[in-house]
This record gives structure tokens, sequence and C-alpha cells, in this order.
């Protein structure tokens, strides 16, 4: 029966996924922490998710599902989440000229949407433990997506393995 | 350039879209141009139209990729055209995800995998951070005098019922939008 829960809460986050992947993030937390996944390895997840092929909210929903129930699970999420969006699509194409919205009203008011939904993930999101060096990469991080051109895909990438290679070095070196 | 409607097929269609989400990494800011220019040099689709959809495809929930190449798919091929963007944006990163999901459940536990890991989720408070701040700047902006003031107003309002009430979230974003719509007519005739 816990297939059915995971459908039904990535059919819902589907409804109101605007804002395109990282508005999203914070509404998937939310819902799946810690009850199916802990802090810890949903922060890992979502990086992970990042930085493979396809749309970060249906790459979060496969990896949630894949983590809980497995292979079957993992399919299910991921079609619950674009089940709604399709659903409007083919609506919409179907009603063609009968539902008619203002576009410009709707963008504007799409976009003050996402941004809010953006600081809600960036306040579940906030940096989780006092580390130094997770930190610095944290912040070198928001250095790189807002002031460069840099694609943020090398910030994740760069600090992986650095923490990987190196990480217990520089702690020892900063510890005394 | 004028372009000469030249339809694809829904398989080649498929074909497409699968290898753009196959290779393309990013969110769909990146995604959304590139598809853009593959549809132009094959000849299916001039640019102009292209972002006409894309700017319909905004409207809609889930992800760009989805419902730009969707509406593409169905403006092309019709029904199959639909069915062969969906699998082609779904069904690539889906196998990638298990394999990959796969790898860690096998590694995850090793000390190195480890690090690896909490480097990588380590970076994801910066990334959203940053989106925010890309996209506050052009709200900002984009709104002058009184209607910047205003959309500051609904921004910090509805974040605060957001992080307020996490159960709600589904409810408030739907209120809030329509809300929102609402407002945008309102206000901007009297500008």
């Amino acid at each position: 029966m816990e297939t059915i829960e995971v459908v039904w809460t990535f059919f819902k986050i589907g409804i109101i996924s605007f804002g395109g992947g990282w508005s999203i993030v914070g509404i998937i937390k939310n819902a799946v922490v810690p009850l199916w996944i802990d802090e810890t390895d949903f922060r890992s997840l979502i990086a992970v998710a990042q930085s493979t092929p396809g749309p970060i909210a249906l790459n979060t929903a496969t990896m949630v599902g894949w983590y809980h129930g497995g292979f079957i699970t993992a399919i299910l999420a991921t079609l619950s989440v674009v089940a709604f969006p399709i659903l409007m699509i083919t609506l919409t194409t179907i009603l063609a000229n009968r539902v008619v919205l203002n576009q410009r009203n709707l963008n504007a008011a799409l976009r003050t949407g996402s941004l809010a939904m953006m600081l809600m993930t960036l306040w579940v999101l906030r940096p989780a433990s006092a580390d130094p060096l997770l930190l610095f990469f944290a912040i070198a991080t928001f250095y790189i997506g807002a002031f460069t051109k840099i694609n943020s895909l090398w910030a994740i990438i760069g600090a992986s393995f650095i923490n990987a290679l190196l990480g217990p070095t520089i702690r020892s070196l900063w510890h005394g | 350039m004028e372009i000469k409607p030249n339809p694809p097929t829904p398989w080649k269609l498929f074909g497409v879209f699968a290898s753009i989400t196959t290779i393309t990494l990013g969110g769909g800011y990146v995604i959304v141009p590139i598809i853009g220019n593959h549809l132009e040099k094959r000849h299916w689709m001039g640019e102009e139209e292209y972002y006409d959809i894309f700017a319909r495809a905004q409207v809609y929930p889930g992800p760009m990729a989805l419902s730009t190449s969707m509406l593409v798919g169905i403006r092309l091929c019709g029904f199959w055209g639909a069915v062969a963007a969906i699998c082609g944006v779904i069904l690539p990163p889906l196998l990638v995800i298990i394999l990959v999901s796969q790898l860690l459940t096998t590694y995850g536990s090793l000390p190195v995998i480890k690090r690896f890991l909490e480097g990588a989720g380590s970076v994801v408070p910066g990334i959203v951070a940053a989106m925010v701040w890309k996209n506050g700047k052009r709200l900002v902006k984009d709104s002058v005098g009184r209607s910047r003031l205003i959309r500051l107003i609904e921004l910090a309002v509805l974040t605060m019922l957001l992080v307020l009430f996490p159960s709600y979230s589904l409810p408030i974003l739907l209120v809030g939008i329509a809300t929102l719509y609402l407002l945008e007519g309102l206000w901007k005739p009297s500008k």
C-alpha cells in the first residue's frame, strides 16, 4: 500500500511543479523527508539528480521511488509526477480556444509563485552542518552560480571529488 | 529565413528528443535552446514558432523540457508526436537514474563514496541560493514603482505561508497563484 502513497504524493507534487526544477525541490523534501528518506541522503540524492541527464523533479521522483520501493516504485513515482502536467497539456490542446487566460498576467503570477517556492526550498535546504569545508563548498557554489557563467554542475563535481579525496587531509590541517 | 514544412515521423521525433535528453546536463533553461536548434537544423520548425510554443509551455506545471517537447510533438505529429515527446524526455533519465541508484546502493557504504556524496550534497544550498538570486534580480528589474513593491509583498506573503505551513503547499500554491493572477489583472490597467 505504500506504493500507492508514493504515487499519490508525487501526483500531488506534479500539480504544483511550476517554475522549472529547483522551485519544486523544497516541496518534494517536505513530502518525503523523513518519512521515506533521511535528510542527508536526500541532499546527496538531489545533487546526483542534478548531475545526471533529465529534469530534476523527474530524477528526484525516480530516485526516491527507487530507494523506497525498488524498480516498479521508481517507474510509478516518475509517471505520477508527470501525470498531471501531461493531462493539462492534453486537455488544453483538446479544448484549444475555449479556455482563455491572459498569458502575460499568468506568467507574472507564476514567476512570483515559483520564486516563493524557490525561497521556501532554500529555507528547508539551508546548510545543515557546521563543517567549515562543507559550508565553504555551499558559499563557493553560490558565488559561481550567481556571479559567473560557469555551469553549477562543475561545483557539484568539484565539491564531490575534493571532499572524497582530500576531505580528511583538509580537515586534519584545519583542526591542528 | 523561411522554413519549409517538413514534418518528421514520430519515431524520428522520439530519436531526437531522446538523444538530446541523454546528453544534456542541467535544467530546462539549458535544454530548451538545444531542442530549438535541432528542430531548426532539421527544418522541422522555425525559431520563431518554437519560442512561441516555449512561451506557452511555461504556463504548465512540470519540467519545462517536458511541456515544451510535448507541445512541439503535438504540433508536428499530433497524438503520436506527443507520445514520442513524452517517451523521449522521460525514458533516458529514468534508465540512467535507475542505473546510478543501483550503483549507489551497491557502493554507497564505502567511506570514499560517502564523502563524495556528502560533498555533492553540500553544494545544494549554494545552487538554490544562486537561483533565488538570479530570479529575484529579474523580478526586481522587470517591475517598476508600485508593481515592484506589490510583487515583493506578494512574494514575502506567499513564501511565509509556504515556510510556515509545509503540509499545505498544494492548496497554498493553487489559491496563491490564482490570487496573484487576479491581482496582476487588477492593478496593471491603472498604472
